[in-house]
């Protein structure tokens, strides 16, 4: 689903924010990218996205090399990948229901299609019955879950999440890492960039791990250290 | 499709009103630059009636009474041809009756009454004689010998009237369209920053569509659509200002009716609507380009 070849990627020419990452993730895996801050896990998600391109190497996506694609075709790939920060990225002026529906509204998705799906991921979110509150008025975790909806809303093949729980207490995060895998459940990779340890060591899924912009281990059922 | 329309129009209705002041500004700007856009095409237009008939480099007007025969209008451009070194024979032109009487409405546009007076008995044809280069001064002086030919009813000089018009259309020119050059420029500047205010508070918002694939094309067109509006709006204020300023001209010039010929400085209403057009769909396509610029130069997330 994802293939970096030899990824090198340098802001301002002299910080080295990756060197040589070379990995493959498969379709439905459920991969953490862990390490310091600053060691190039925010970098990496940015690559499978094209929000970075690399100096070296190439980044295939669903079977395409997304450095070499016209400008044109980015809006495009990225309808098959959702979203997740630590910030959430909310619209604050526009209402729950809002914020997921204009996921699929600035992609001209009809009416009828957003009156279907907008619900449904509502209640696979856990939210139904809070469509009309405001961000403001909704606790972090929630608020959390309302960006997971509008990431997935458009069933996309790939959920790239960067430190989804890193503003979240242990017990909402735990929650939303439940939310995380049912998603991974249905068929949707998941790569998800942390630094929480515990959430790590408890889900026991595939662990990248980086330092300096190197990988130092790749792991399948890792734990964080 | 729909839903995008009705996505556009809100998106661009919210943007308009969140920026109030500069937007109002923007188009007030656009629309005194539009003024002068449109009083520079209309006052260039008073001033070419009023110099149509010297247009081509004519120096000398020989009018003709309406009486001649046509052996003796033949005979007239007979002697005019007879000083190939001075007249320019190739460029010797003469109007007819209907030709004479169509110049006549250009110069007599703000005075119809006079005009619905002439005819075939009173309208002169006339002879436009232009010199050969350098050669101004001599058919000067031949131009009394031709006031005395048969048939002829008077000569005409370029010189008495022509080149004082001519300097004061040059200097009314160069004032408005520098002017209005400087306004546009303006205004164009305000509609840019009006347009990266609006982006830059809804950057997130431009975020979020850059990251869950909306087009660049779909996150410009309501920022587009804003620069044009308020191009129109303010291109339609300037027809306003077009049209009572015309009126006013119109009023003060028909006065002095008589012999002066300066009603040819009234621009037909035609011309006029003609410019209005002309400086609407301008403001509009300006608006809505130096918005889709502005809005491509912040897409960049």
């Amino acid at each position: 689903m994802i293939r970096l070849e030899n990824v090198t990627k340098i802001y301002n020419s002299e910080v080295t924010a990756l060197r040589d990452a070379t990995f493959e993730v498969n379709k439905g895996e459920f991969v953490f990218l862990v390490g310091p801050s600053g060691s190039g896990k925010s970098t990496l998600l940015r690559m499978m996205n094209r929000q970075e391109r690399p100096e070296k190497g190439a980044v295939w996506v669903a079977g395409r090399n997304i450095n070499e694609m016209p400008d044109g075709k980015v809006p495009h790939l990225r309808r098959n990948i959702g979203n997740i920060f630590q910030d959430y990225k909310l619209l604050l002026n526009k209402t729950v229901h809002e914020n997921v529906a204009f996921a699929l509204e600035v992609i001209g998705r009809p009416k009828h299609v957003i009156r279907q799906q907008v619900p449904a991921v509502m209640d696979l979110v856990g939210l139904a019955g809070k469509e009309n509150r405001f961000p403001h008025q909704l606790s972090g975790g929630e608020q959390q879950r309302v960006s997971i909806a509008r990431a997935f809303v458009n069933r996309p093949l790939i959920l790239l999440a960067d430190e989804p729980t890193g503003n979240l207490d242990p017990g909402t995060g735990e929650g939303i890492m439940r939310l995380l895998d049912r998603i991974n459940k249905t068929g949707t990779t998941v790569v998800m960039a942390t630094h929480d340890q515990r959430i790590v060591n408890m889900m026991r899924k595939r662990v990248i791990q980086m330092d300096r912009g190197i990988i130092v281990r790749d792991q399948a059922r890792g734990v964080y250290e | 499709m729909w839903s995008r329309l009705t996505y556009t129009f809100r998106e661009t209705g919210a943007s308009l009103r969140r920026n109030v002041t500069l937007t109002v500004a923007a188009i007030l700007t656009s629309a005194v630059s539009l003024f002068l856009v449109g009083g520079t095409f209309l006052v260039q237009r008073g001033f070419d009636n009023l110099l149509s008939k010297w247009a081509g480099g004519v120096q000398m007007i020989v009018y003709v009474q309406p009486t001649a025969t046509p052996q003796q209008i033949d005979d007239i451009k007979a002697v005019l041809s007879q000083d190939p070194s001075v007249v320019d024979v190739g460029k010797l032109q003469y109007l007819n009756y209907e030709q004479s009487l169509a110049e006549a409405k250009r110069l007599f546009a703000g005075d119809p009454s006079t005009f619905s007076l002439l005819n075939k008995t009173n309208l002169p044809t006339e002879y436009k004689v232009v010199p050969k280069a350098g050669k101004t001064d001599l058919l000067v002086s031949l131009s009394d010998s031709y006031g005395k030919l048969p048939k002829v009813f008077k000569v005409v000089l370029a010189r008495d009237q022509v080149q004082q018009i001519s300097k004061l259309r040059d200097f009314v020119q160069t004032v408005t369209v520098g002017l209005s050059v400087l306004l546009l420029i303006g205004a164009l500047i305000l509609i840019w920053t009006t347009i990266r205010t609006a982006m830059y508070a809804r950057r997130r918002e431009i975020e979020v569509m850059k990251l869950v694939g909306a087009t660049n094309w779909f996150i410009r067109i309501p920022f587009m659509l804003e620069g044009l509006i308020q191009g129109l709006v303010g291109a339609l204020m300037s027809c306003g200002f077009l049209l009572f300023f015309n009126r006013l001209w119109t009023d003060g010039v028909v006065k002095l009716k008589g012999e002066n010929g300066f009603t040819a400085l009234v621009v037909s209403d035609s011309f006029l609507h003609l410019v209005m057009l002309m400086v609407v769909l301008f403001g509009m396509i300006a608006g809505a380009i130096a918005s889709g610029i502005a809005a491509s130069r912040f897409l960049d997330v």
